[in-house]
């Protein structure tokens, strides 16, 4: 990890217009939202390499969701630059949709749909593809999910008699039948056992090795275990991007070293 | 001293309707004495002959209300769709203030709409000698119960949670998907009890459809012949229990159609409040519904 570690003003002031980029799945320069008369992302920039993991931390309303909710284009009326794998999000082939099978979002709250677990893993193929899915592709994204050995013995069941950690891991796989280049996980171990978030924890330290994932915590000790690149967001800015270690040990900025402190006392 | 007042009601509203039905079977008793229960299939009624076969407004009730839900159901959940999911906030609440102004008007209102309205346009767009008929009937009571379907449908589909809508938009599944596979499914059990609600009026309702269905005692001709005059239980009882005399068989008749009119609506109504998400559209995943 070489000098990713900047100041927000320096992301600005060096922010690239469009531009091809190799080893980069995606690039958002100035990146600006405004809900209800409320600017809510102020001016965001960052990259993601074509794998690894990235943990977007920060404080409660900092408007890590609502980045999030950008790159999968659930809130549209972002302004700036987003380049992902290369082309501009705004003019992706084949649209909007095909866009959102790229960026597999997956929620805090898992929303497994009322059917079966198999349904639901391919619910977002065509349908074509949901009739006749393609060979070994539920085992295979179960697997990623490591869900497939709790399951496997009863596909047909409905989702719904899953548990909380299970039902996540099922929205894993069901984003990951999608085959999306990138993975933007919002608190998804929030609120689970301590098993379930031991075996997401394990799921995504594998797929960080095939694609880039982008995954908001709160859990301090969680985004040491998962390393990577560490993005600290506050208000709406992008304060400082790290490694983990560095930013764990030295972090630069002073709100960082607060949101730290403070964090720290929470836990214990 | 809430648990009683809801335990005293629940058992005034449970002997309200025994004595009601129970009066109905009384007074309907000479009738069935006398007759059978075959006559629930005979075709001729004929009160100065004392013939009283129930069959013609069996079928002609059917037909109205089929009539009627074949158009509504898909006119009403498209409305209900159109405004929770498509329109703005006021074009939405006109739509709505609308339905809701269309579920307070007098039946009697629509049925001289009919008359005035439907009725001369029927006749003469058809060709027919009379616009009273089934259609007719079908017509009016399909705008009758279009806002009980309506509206929900649209309760229904507010409930469909925001994480489900989300998880299926982020997915990046397209309207039309995202419409047969996420919203109507899980609106269903709402939109069904709205369905059997509208059923329900639709077989009750009296001043509009004697206005328009023709009162004429005979079984359609072929089966599926809507266009000629009809009649249904709801106007047969409308029209001649002024002229039946209290006690005689007529009367016990006329009150046999009544209690057939109960029944099927009480075993409606009772359709439609069953619990919630014991009906699914994913056969061998029942109550699989989830909050
Ligand atoms: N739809 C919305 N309309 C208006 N404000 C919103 C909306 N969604 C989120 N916000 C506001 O945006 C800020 C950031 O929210 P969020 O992205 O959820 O923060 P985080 O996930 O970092 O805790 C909060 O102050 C929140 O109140
Ligand atoms: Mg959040």
């Amino acid at each position: 990890m070489n000098t990713k570690r900047k100041t927000s003003d320096m992301l600005v002031a060096t922010a690239q217009p469009a531009t091809t980029t190799d080893g980069v799945s995606l690039q958002v320069s100035g990146l600006k939202l405004s809900l209800g008369g409320k600017n809510i992302l102020r001016d965001i920039s960052f990259s993601l390499r074509e794998h690894g993991i990235n943990i977007l931390i920060g404080p409660s309303g900092a408007g890590k969701s609502t980045l999030l909710r950008c790159l999968n284009q659930l809130h549209a009326d972002w302004q700036g630059e987003m380049l992902i794998m290369n082309h501009h999000a705004r003019q992706w082939p084949g649209g909007t949709d095909a866009l959102r099978h790229q960026m597999g979002l997956i929620a805090q709250k898992p929303a497994v749909f009322p059917c079966s677990i198999e349904k639901n893993v391919t619910f977002g193929l065509s349908s074509r593809e949901r009739k006749h899915p393609p060979a070994g592709l539920i085992e295979r994204v179960l697997r990623q999910a490591v869900l497939w050995d709790e399951v496997k013995d009863r596909l047909h069941e409905s989702a719904a008699i899953l548990s909380i950690g299970q039902q996540q891991r099922l929205c894993i796989a069901r984003a990951l039948a999608l085959s999306p280049s990138m993975l933007l996980l919002d608190e998804p171990t929030a609120s689970l056992d301590p098993r379930s978030k031991q075996l997401i924890e394990a799921s995504l330290s594998q797929l960080a090795e095939t694609m880039p994932l982008l995954c908001v915590t709160h859990d301090i000790e969680q985004a040491q275990r998962l390393g990577g690149q560490i993005i600290f967001m506050c208000d709406g800015r992008i304060i400082e991007i790290a490694s983990a270690d560095t930013f764990f040990t030295r972090p630069e900025r002073l709100e960082a070293r607060e949101f730290l402190r403070w964090s720290t006392c929470d836990c214990s | 001293m809430l648990n009683l007042w809801m335990r005293a009601s629940v058992f005034i509203t449970l002997v309200v309707v025994i004595l009601m039905l129970g009066f109905l079977v009384s007074q309907s008793w000479p009738y069935w004495w006398q007759y059978g229960i075959g006559m629930l299939f005979a075709g001729e009624w004929y009160p100065y002959e004392r013939l009283f076969g129930m069959a013609p407004a069996i079928i002609g009730s059917f037909w109205a209300a089929v009539v009627a839900l074949i158009i509504a159901i898909p006119t009403g959940i498209a409305a209900a769709v159109m405004s929770t999911e498509l329109m703005s906030g006021p074009w939405r609440g006109l739509l709505r203030g609308g339905m809701e102004l269309l579920a307070g008007i007098p039946s009697v209102v629509y049925g001289l709409l009919g008359l005035w309205v439907l009725l001369p346009f029927l006749q003469s767009s058809l060709n027919l000698l009379t616009g009273h008929n089934l259609l007719a009937a079908g017509l009016l009571l399909s705008v009758m119960v279009l806002p009980t379907i309506m509206v929900m449908a649209q309760d229904a589909l507010h409930e469909v949670h925001i994480n489900q809508r989300e998880a299926a938009l982020s997915l990046g599944i397209d309207w039309n998907t995202r419409l047969w596979r996420v919203l109507l499914p899980q609106a269903w059990p709402g939109i069904r009890s709205g369905i059997l609600l509208a059923l329900g009026r639709a077989l009750g309702e009296t001043m509009a459809v004697m206005l328009v269905v023709g009162s004429m005692d005979r079984i359609p001709d072929p089966w599926y012949n809507l266009l000629a005059p009809a009649q249904t239980l709801t106007s047969r009882i409308g029209r001649e229990i002024g002229e039946a005399t209290f006690g005689s068989i007529h009367f016990a008749a006329l009150m046999a159609c009544g209690l057939l009119l109960a029944v099927a609506t009480i075993a409606i109504s009772l359709l439609a409040q069953e619990k919630r998400g014991q009906f699914t559209f994913f056969p061998g995943e029942a109550g699989s519904r989830k909050k």
